[in-house]
C-alpha cells in the first residue's frame, strides 16, 4: 500500500511539473526601431533641437488592432530616437509633444532586426543669433526669432532661460532658480515683424563663479503642448 | 438477479419524478416582488444608489479609486491646483483620474425606472413620483460625474441585456453637447416629480435645480472657454469632446433660472453673526444649518465615520492619523492681497508675537485656514521654521540668494533641537516647520474648514469624525447664479449677490465694478478646500495658464534671537515642488479596459 500511494504522488508531483514547462511559443520583441527627428528648416539637415523626452514617437501597432493603445518612444537629447525592444508588426508612426507644427502619421513596417526611420518637422520658432555675456554675475543672452511658418501660428507666450551643470539642458534638466518667473519674458501676442525684429535678452542672475555651466534659451507658444523651441546649448563659465 | 427488477422499478420511478417540474423560486435570490412591492424594499434600493453618487465628500481623491477612498483626506484635488500644497508630486498623479464608470450603477437606476412602475398600485402616487424623482436625480448626478471627467460618452437609458448581440451592447460614444442636455432633462424631470421637502440627505426639487445650476454652470463653461482653448483631435472635431460656443448663453440662462429657484427656500448661514469667525465655522458643523441643501451625514455605528479631524491638522492636536495637506499662500492671499510682513523700507516687519499677523483678517479667511499663533482645542498653533541669530537687511535680499543658507539661521527637523545648544529655545514649533517630511505645515497654514474644534483631542482619532460632508449649499448656488449672472452680461444681479456673500463673510463690499475675476475669486475663497477648484480651473480653461511649472508659496515664521521678535518671510512652500497642467487634462481618457471591451468608444479624447 505504502508503495502505490509514494508511486502515485511522485506519479503526480512529476506531472504537476511538467505541466509548468510550456513553453511561449510567440517571439519576444526582436525588433528595433530608430532614427532622427530632422528639422526641415535647417538648411544642413540638422536634427531637431530638444531635449531629453521633448518630443515623443508615437507607435500605434495596427497589426495587432485597429485601434490599438499607443506607445510612445521619447526623443534622446540630441534629437534621435530608439527603441530596442519592439515587435515587429505593421504600425502607424507619429512625431507628437513637441514644439513643430503637427504632421499626419506615417505607416510603416517594422520588421525583425534592425529599422531606420527619419521624421521630419517644422519647428514653430528658431532661435538665431544667440550671443553672451557676462555683466558681473548676471548672463546675458541675446538672440532674435525666427518664425519659419508664420500663418495660423499660434500665440507666442514667453522666452525662457535654461541653465544646467551638464549638457543635458532644457525644460526639465534646469537649475530652478536659473529658470523662474525673473528670468522668464512674456510675450503674450501673435507674431508680428516687430517681434521679429525685436532682440530679446534674457538676463540670469547670480551665476556661481568657477562653474561650467551649460545654457540655452527657449520661445514657445500656444499650441497643445506648450514646449520650448530651444537653440543650441553654449557653454559658459564666469571666470 | 431478484435486484435487476428493482432496480428498474427504482429507475422508472426515477423517470417519473423527473416529469414534476420544479419550478419552485429560488429562495437565496431576492426577486422584485421582494423589493418593489414594499416601501422599506424600494426605500433600501435607492439607499444603494445614494451611498454610490459620486459626491465628492471627505473620503474623495482624484486617483486610486477615488471614491470612497480610506482615512488619508490629504489626497485632497485642491493639492492638485494650487489650493493646498500636498501629496501628490506632479499633476500627473491625479490629473488622469480613475477610470470612473459607473454604468453598473446607471443600470441600477435604469432597472428601478422600468420596474418601479408595474409596481406603482401598491404605493401612493406621491410616492411613486418621489421615487423616480430621485432616479432621475441620481442618473443626471452619474451623468454629470461622466461627462466633467471625459466629455461625451455614451448615454445608456435602458437596461440592456446580456442576450443582445454584441454589435448592440457597445454603444458608441454622444456628443459632449447631447450629454450635458440629458443631464439637465433629467434634472428637469426630477424636478417635477420630486416634492418640495425631503428627508435629509435626499432629493427634493430644489437639490435637483441646486444640481443643475452647477452641471449647466459647468456645460457653459466649457461652451465659452473651450473654444478658444483647447486640444485639436479627431474626439474634439467628432464633437465628443468641446460644444459649439454658440451654446454657452442658453447653459448660462440655465443656471441663473435654476439658481433662482431656491430663493426664499434656503439661505446663507447667520445665526451667530455677532461672532462672524464662529458663524462661518459652525456653518459646516451645524446639522440644522438652513443653507445645506444636500448633505452626506456619517457616524460610528454604521461604520462610516471619516478622518477630516484627524488629517487636516497635526498630530500635536490630535489623537491619531497626520496630516499631509496645507494651503497655500497663493491661497491666503486671495483675502488679503500681500500680506503686511515688509516694512517700506523693505526689512521684514517685526512681531511680537505671530498671531499678530491676524489682526484685521477677513473672519471667513481666519475660519477657513489656521494661521500660526491660532488656536484649536487648547493648544497654539505655534508653527515656526527657524531661528535667525540675527537678521539686518531686507527679506528680498535674504530670499534673493538661493538657498537662503545663512550661517546665522537655524533650521531643526525634529522639535528636539535646540538653539542655543541645551539652553536655549525650539528650533521649530510643534506645529513644524521641520526641514523634514510633510506631518507638520510645509506654508505655515493649516486647514481649518470643517474642523471639529469642540471634539476633545482623545475623540480626534481615524474613523472617528462624524461632521456631515455639505454637497450642495445655498452659498454656491448663489455664486453659481452670480457667475452666470456676468456671463450673461446682469452684472447687478451679480454685484447683489457678490456682496451678500461678503456680507456674511465679514468682508467689506466690492469697491470697484465686479467683474467676472472677481466673481471667480470669490468663489475661490468662499468654496475653498470644497473640491470645486480643480473643476473650476477645468472648465475656465485656466488650468495651463496657473499651472505652468508653478511653485507655491508659504508664510514662514522666524524668531529672532537677538532681537527677541518673530519676521514672517514669503518663501516657497518647504517642497518647492513644481505643478504644470498639461493642456490635454482638460478632459481624462477613456479607461483603457473599457476602450477594450468596446471599440466604438474610440476615439479616444485629444493626445491620450
Amino acid at each position: 500500500m505504502q508503495k502505490i500511494i509514494k508511486g502515485l504522488l511522485i506519479g503526480l508531483l512529476a506531472l504537476s511539473i511538467a505541466s509548468c514547462s510550456k513553453t511561449d511559443n510567440y517571439p519576444g520583441p526582436n525588433a528595433a526601431f530608430k532614427g532622427r527627428i530632422l528639422d526641415k528648416t535647417d538648411p544642413k539637415n540638422g536634427n531637431f533641437l530638444t531635449e531629453t523626452a521633448g518630443i515623443q514617437i508615437k507607435l500605434e501597432e495596427l497589426s495587432w488592432s485597429a485601434t490599438p493603445s499607443p506607445q510612445t518612444i521619447p526623443s534622446k537629447d540630441d534629437g534621435t530616437f530608439e527603441d530596442t525592444q519592439l515587435f515587429a508588426g505593421h504600425y502607424r508612426v507619429t512625431p507628437m509633444g513637441g514644439p513643430f507644427w503637427p504632421v499626419a502619421g506615417v505607416e510603416l513596417d517594422i520588421n525583425k532586426g534592425n529599422n531606420t526611420h527619419d521624421i521630419a518637422v517644422t519647428p514653430y520658432l528658431k532661435i538665431v543669433n544667440l550671443a553672451h555675456r557676462f555683466e558681473g554675475t548676471t548672463l546675458v543672452m541675446t538672440f532674435k526669432i525666427q518664425a519659419p511658418v508664420t500663418e495660423n501660428l499660434p500665440r507666442l507666450l514667453d522666452v525662457q532661460s535654461f541653465v544646467n551643470v551638464t549638457k543635458y539642458v532644457g525644460n526639465g534638466a534646469t537649475i530652478p532658480q536659473y529658470t523662474s518667473d525673473k528670468t522668464m519674458q512674456k510675450i503674450e501676442a501673435n507674431w508680428s515683424d516687430a517681434i521679429a525684429q525685436q532682440t530679446f535678452e534674457i538676463r540670469v542672475p547670480d551665476i556661481k563663479a568657477g562653474r561650467v555651466f551649460f545654457a540655452r534659451v527657449g520661445a514657445r507658444v500656444d499650441d497643445s503642448y506648450k514646449q520650448y523651441n530651444f537653440s543650441e546649448e553654449i557653454q559658459v563659465q564666469l571666470p | 438477479m431478484n435486484s435487476i427488477k428493482y432496480f428498474i422499478v427504482l429507475g422508472i420511478a426515477g423517470v417519473l419524478f423527473a416529469c414534476n417540474k420544479l419550478d419552485v423560486k429560488p429562495l437565496n435570490i431576492i426577486q422584485d416582488e421582494d423589493v418593489f412591492s414594499t416601501e422599506n424594499g424600494v426605500n433600501s434600493y435607492l439607499a444603494t444608489l445614494y451611498k454610490a453618487l459620486p459626491i465628492e465628500d471627505f473620503y474623495y481623491r482624484n486617483n486610486d479609486g477615488g471614491f470612497n477612498r480610506g482615512w488619508e483626506h490629504f489626497w485632497h484635488p485642491g493639492a492638485l491646483c494650487g489650493e493646498l500644497s500636498g501629496p501628490y508630486g506632479s499633476l500627473g498623479e491625479g490629473a488622469y483620474g480613475f477610470g470612473y464608470w459607473p454604468y453598473d450603477n446607471i443600470r441600477n437606476v435604469n432597472y428601478l425606472m422600468s420596474t418601479l412602475p408595474k409596481y406603482a398600485a401598491n404605493f401612493d402616487p406621491a410616492k411613486v413620483r418621489q421615487w423616480l424623482g430621485e432616479a432621475y436625480f441620481s442618473r443626471a448626478y452619474f451623468y454629470f460625474a461622466l461627462v466633467k471627467r471625459y466629455g461625451g460618452i455614451p448615454i445608456i437609458k435602458v437596461v440592456q441585456d446580456y442576450r443582445t448581440p454584441m454589435e448592440q451592447l457597445q454603444v458608441p460614444r454622444d456628443k459632449e453637447l447631447d450629454v450635458w442636455n440629458f443631464v439637465a432633462c433629467d434634472l428637469d424631470s426630477a424636478a417635477l416629480l420630486l416634492p418640495e421637502t425631503s428627508q435629509r440627505g435626499r432629493a427634493n426639487k430644489y437639490v435637483a435645480a441646486a444640481l443643475k445650476s452647477r452641471a449647466m454652470l459647468y456645460a457653459g463653461s466649457i461652451a465659452k472657454y473651450g473654444a478658444v482653448n483647447y486640444v485639436d483631435g479627431e474626439a474634439r472635431e467628432k464633437g465628443f469632446v468641446g460644444i459649439p460656443a454658440s451654446e454657452a448663453a442658453r447653459f448660462f440662462k440655465q443656471v441663473w433660472d435654476a439658481a433662482h429657484l431656491l430663493e426664499g427656500h434656503y439661505d446663507l448661514y447667520t445665526r451667530k453673526m455677532d461672532d462672524k469667525v464662529k458663524n462661518y465655522t459652525d456653518l459646516f458643523l451645524d446639522a440644522s444649518s438652513n443653507e445645506t441643501i444636500l448633505a452626506r451625514d456619517y457616524s460610528l455605528t454604521s461604520n462610516t465615520a471619516h478622518s477630516w479631524d484627524a488629517t487636516m491638522t497635526c498630530r500635536y492636536m490630535t489623537a491619531d492619523g497626520l496630516s499631509r495637506a496645507y494651503p497655500t499662500l497663493e491661497l491666503v492671499e486671495r483675502f488679503t492681497g500681500p500680506l503686511p510682513i515688509v516694512n517700506p523700507d523693505g526689512t521684514p516687519r517685526r512681531f511680537n508675537n505671530p498671531a499678530e499677523i491676524m489682526q484685521g483678517l477677513e473672519p471667513r479667511l481666519l475660519a477657513t485656514v489656521y494661521f500660526p499663533g491660532a488656536t484649536l482645542r487648547g493648544l497654539t498653533f505655534d508653527t515656526q521654521r527657524g531661528i535667525y541669530e540675527h537678521f539686518s537687511g531686507s527679506a528680498e535680499a535674504e530670499l534673493g540668494v538661493n538657498p537662503p543658507n545663512m550661517p546665522f539661521r537655524h533650521l531643526a527637523n525634529n522639535t528636539n533641537v535646540l538653539w542655543p545648544e541645551v539652553t536655549g529655545r525650539r528650533v521649530i514649533g510643534f506645529t513644524g516647520v521641520s526641514t523634514d517630511g510633510d506631518n507638520t505645515t510645509r506654508t505655515g497654514f493649516y486647514v481649518r474648514k470643517y474642523i471639529d474644534y469642540n471634539k476633545p483631542m482623545a475623540d480626534c482619532g481615524l474613523y472617528k469624525s462624524t461632521q456631515s460632508w455639505i454637497d450642495l449649499r445655498y452659498a454656491e448656488v448663489l455664486l453659481n447664479r452670480a457667475e452666470a449672472a456676468m456671463e450673461l452680461g446682469n452684472s447687478g444681479d451679480a454685484t447683489a449677490i457678490i456682496n451678500k456673500i461678503r456680507d456674511r463673510a465679514g468682508a467689506a463690499p466690492l469697491s470697484g465694478p465686479v467683474t467676472i475675476d472677481s466673481i471667480r475669486n470669490e468663489r475661490c475663497k468662499e468654496l475653498a478646500f470644497e473640491k470645486q477648484y480643480w473643476w473650476d480651473i477645468r472648465r475656465w480653461r485656466i488650468g495651463d495658464r496657473i499651472l505652468d511649472n508653478t511653485r507655491f508659496h508659504a508664510l514662514l515664521p522666524y524668531y529672532l534671537n537677538d532681537e527677541k521678535k518673530f519676521i514672517f518671510l514669503r518663501e516657497l512652500e518647504t517642497f518647492q515642488r513644481p505643478y504644470t497642467f498639461d493642456k490635454r487634462f482638460y478632459y481624462e481618457p477613456l479607461p483603457g479596459g473599457e476602450l477594450g471591451k468596446n471599440p466604438h468608444l474610440y476615439p479616444n479624447n485629444p493626445n491620450y
